[in-house]
């Protein structure tokens, strides 16, 4: 489009103000990581002038107990605790295992069915991927509930597995939708050629479809992920010795009171390995979530 | 189709002595692992739910007895479901309004190969990995009378008034729950929204400079139609979540004040840690018939093909 420069830098101020706006909680947040009590609860917002600490992230990443900060430096603990563990790196690696076995898992089993989908038509197609969409619709206290007493018969309370297996059941709904996408914009005709050509289906699933659609499986595997790295109340039904992150954070509600603090230094820490993975796939994920709806 | 008949006599070949709907040429074996899973873990909850729907735990013995649609009677006729449904489709609704319209915008605001937009539209996903319970508890701090950044600023403009604290007033509470999730759920239309963008064909816009169409007619005439669909995915997939919102109201309001603040999943949620197991279940189902009902319409609708 032939431009204005004057109308140009008008939609860049506006495109860095609201851009900004919605980074700010996540700044306010990591800011308030640093930042001693006393800076935290101030009637005014306190941006700079605050001595930074790093007695939270001590506390939950570095297994300093809490404790031992206020007698050591007199200062931070304003709050009266309880006594739980602060310490929250067995949090974080509960976290990446489960968030990665479920995305494996999730992008394993909806890559096939969505082959099956995007491939082959059948009768009540539209019914079943309907029913497949509905799995989303039951509110998770409900699913919660049943699959407690599901997993408590099967030895598969508090365990890994258990939880891969919950987090991947609420995923599979949005993986096979993206991957049928992806999987119909390949064209048919590359799978008969390589047919043609005497592979086998599964050599030209393998071989063939599976590298023209890389970007999408990254981009579902990364969906998968966060949705997992972020799932909350299937987490604190399931499990009482394994706690993921989002669990975790919540146990800082005390009855004695909020430990703004170390709620604001892992919410920060938990931020990153999200981060990493959405800047790794950025491009493929803003390509991937167009839903192959654009088609026709 | 020429091709099926190769496909077909290829098999034929291989694997004669199995029929064809169990080999790789039809999609049974293929659906299989994700039809045993949602079997073993989808449908058994939702058995569950229905069958603790139609009990009720005697006085006496403590344990669960048939009454038939008892629990559905008294939740059809219980003023607090229909107050926390209209609650849920009040929430759904402003959510979405604002997230479609919201996410446009800033979609097409960012939908340009200037430079440090590459930046920008990173910075704009942010807010989707945060955990939606730790966003619950940021715009609690946030929005806190006292010491609330968010609060103050507020203030400061006037917008809220100074002794009535955003989320403990009955007719703010629910606004205040819902800035955390258009935080948090607009980044996730701009992505759509701008994929489904940047994939237009450039074409029809030329054509109507050409015509010497305004940029408004060439949205409403040309992107909108052709980013129908997408928005269509988009809406569907947004108001299933939305419909079934939890996080944020426990984190937030707890419902509060009072009920002001309670949709029909926290309302379930309330009454499971009730031990109120069949009604509970019975609400749930009625979320799980509403979102049905919700999505065939909307899918016959906007003609959505899976």
């Amino acid at each position: 489009m032939r431009s204005n420069p004057a109308l140009g830098i008008l939609r860049d101020v506006c495109a860095w103000a609201i851009v900004l706006l919605f980074v700010f909680p996540i700044f306010w947040w990591i800011l308030a990581s640093f930042k001693p009590y006393t800076a935290i609860f101030n009637t005014t917002p306190v941006y700079w002038g605050f001595e930074p600490t790093l007695d939270n992230y001590r506390v939950t990443l570095g297994g300093v107990s809490r404790l031992s900060l206020i007698t050591d430096e007199g200062a931070a603990g304003t709050v009266a605790g309880g006594g739980s563990s602060y310490y929250s790196i067995p949090s974080i690696i509960d976290s990446v295992i489960v968030a990665l076995g479920s995305t494996v898992l999730a992008v394993v089993l909806s890559t096939l069915c969505a082959y099956g989908l995007s491939r082959f038509r059948f009768r009540g197609q539209q019914n079943f991927v309907f029913w497949i969409l509905s799995q989303r619709m039951m509110p998770p206290i409900a699913i919660a509930i049943p699959i407690f007493f599901m997993f408590r018969d099967l030895g598969l309370r508090d365990s890994h597995v258990g939880l891969i297996l919950a987090h991947t059941l609420i995923n599979l709904p949005i993986a096979v939708l993206l991957m049928k996408s992806f999987l119909d914009d390949v064209p048919v005709d590359l799978d008969q050629q390589a047919m043609i050509d005497g592979a086998t289906r599964w050599q030209t699933f393998w071989l063939v479809v599976m590298p023209l659609v890389k970007g999408g499986l990254a981009a579902t595997a990364v969906l998968c992920f966060i949705f997992s790295w972020t799932e909350f109340l299937l987490s604190l039904q399931l499990t009482t010795q394994i706690r993921t992150i989002p669990v975790k954070i919540s146990t800082f509600v005390t009855s004695t009171g909020t430990e703004w603090g170390f709620i604001t230094a892992l919410g920060s820490a938990a931020l990153v390995p999200s981060f990493i993975f959405i800047v790794l796939v950025q491009k493929h994920l803003v390509r991937g979530l167009t839903l192959g709806s654009l088609k026709d | 189709m020429a091709s099926s008949s190769i496909t077909a006599s290829a098999v034929s070949r291989r694997h004669s002595w199995l029929p064809r709907w169990l080999t790789a040429e039809s999609a049974l074996p293929w659906l299989t692992p994700v039809i045993a899973l949602l079997l073993a873990f989808g449908v058994y909850p939702l058995l569950y739910a229905v069958w603790l729907s139609l009990q009720e735990r005697s006085r006496v013995t403590r344990q669960f007895e048939f009454v038939g649609l008892k629990q559905w009677g008294i939740a059809l006729t219980d003023p607090r479901t229909w107050d926390s449904f209209q609650v849920t489709l009040t929430y759904t609704l402003v959510c979405l309004v604002v997230q479609v319209v919201l996410g446009m915008a800033i979609a097409l605001l960012l939908d340009t190969e200037r430079r440090g937009y590459g930046l920008l539209r990173s910075l704009m996903i942010l807010p989707l990995v945060v955990p939606p319970a730790v966003t619950g508890l940021m715009f609690l701090l946030m929005e806190d009378a006292q010491f609330g950044v968010l609060s103050y600023y507020l203030k400061q403009l006037g917008i809220i008034d100074p002794d009535n604290p955003l989320l403990a007033n009955n007719s703010t509470a629910l606004i205040g729950v819902m800035l955390a999730d258009i935080w948090q759920w607009t980044p996730f239309m701009v992505l759509i929204f701008l994929a489904g963008l940047r994939a237009l064909p450039k074409e029809p816009y030329e054509a109507a400079a050409i015509d010497g169409a305004s940029a408004i007619q060439a949205f409403r005439l040309i992107t909108l139609p052709l980013l129908s669909r997408v928005i269509a995915v988009a809406v569907l997939l947004r108001s299933i979540d939305l419909f079934r919102v939890y996080d944020y109201i426990y984190v937030m309001t707890s419902g509060g004040p009072g009920t002001q603040t309670e949709t029909l999943s926290f309302y379930a949620g309330r009454l499971f840690t009730l031990a109120n197991f069949p009604y509970a279940a019975t609400l749930a189902l009625i979320v799980l018939i509403s979102l049905n009902i919700i999505a065939a319409v909307f899918i016959k609708l906007f003609k959505v093909r899976f």
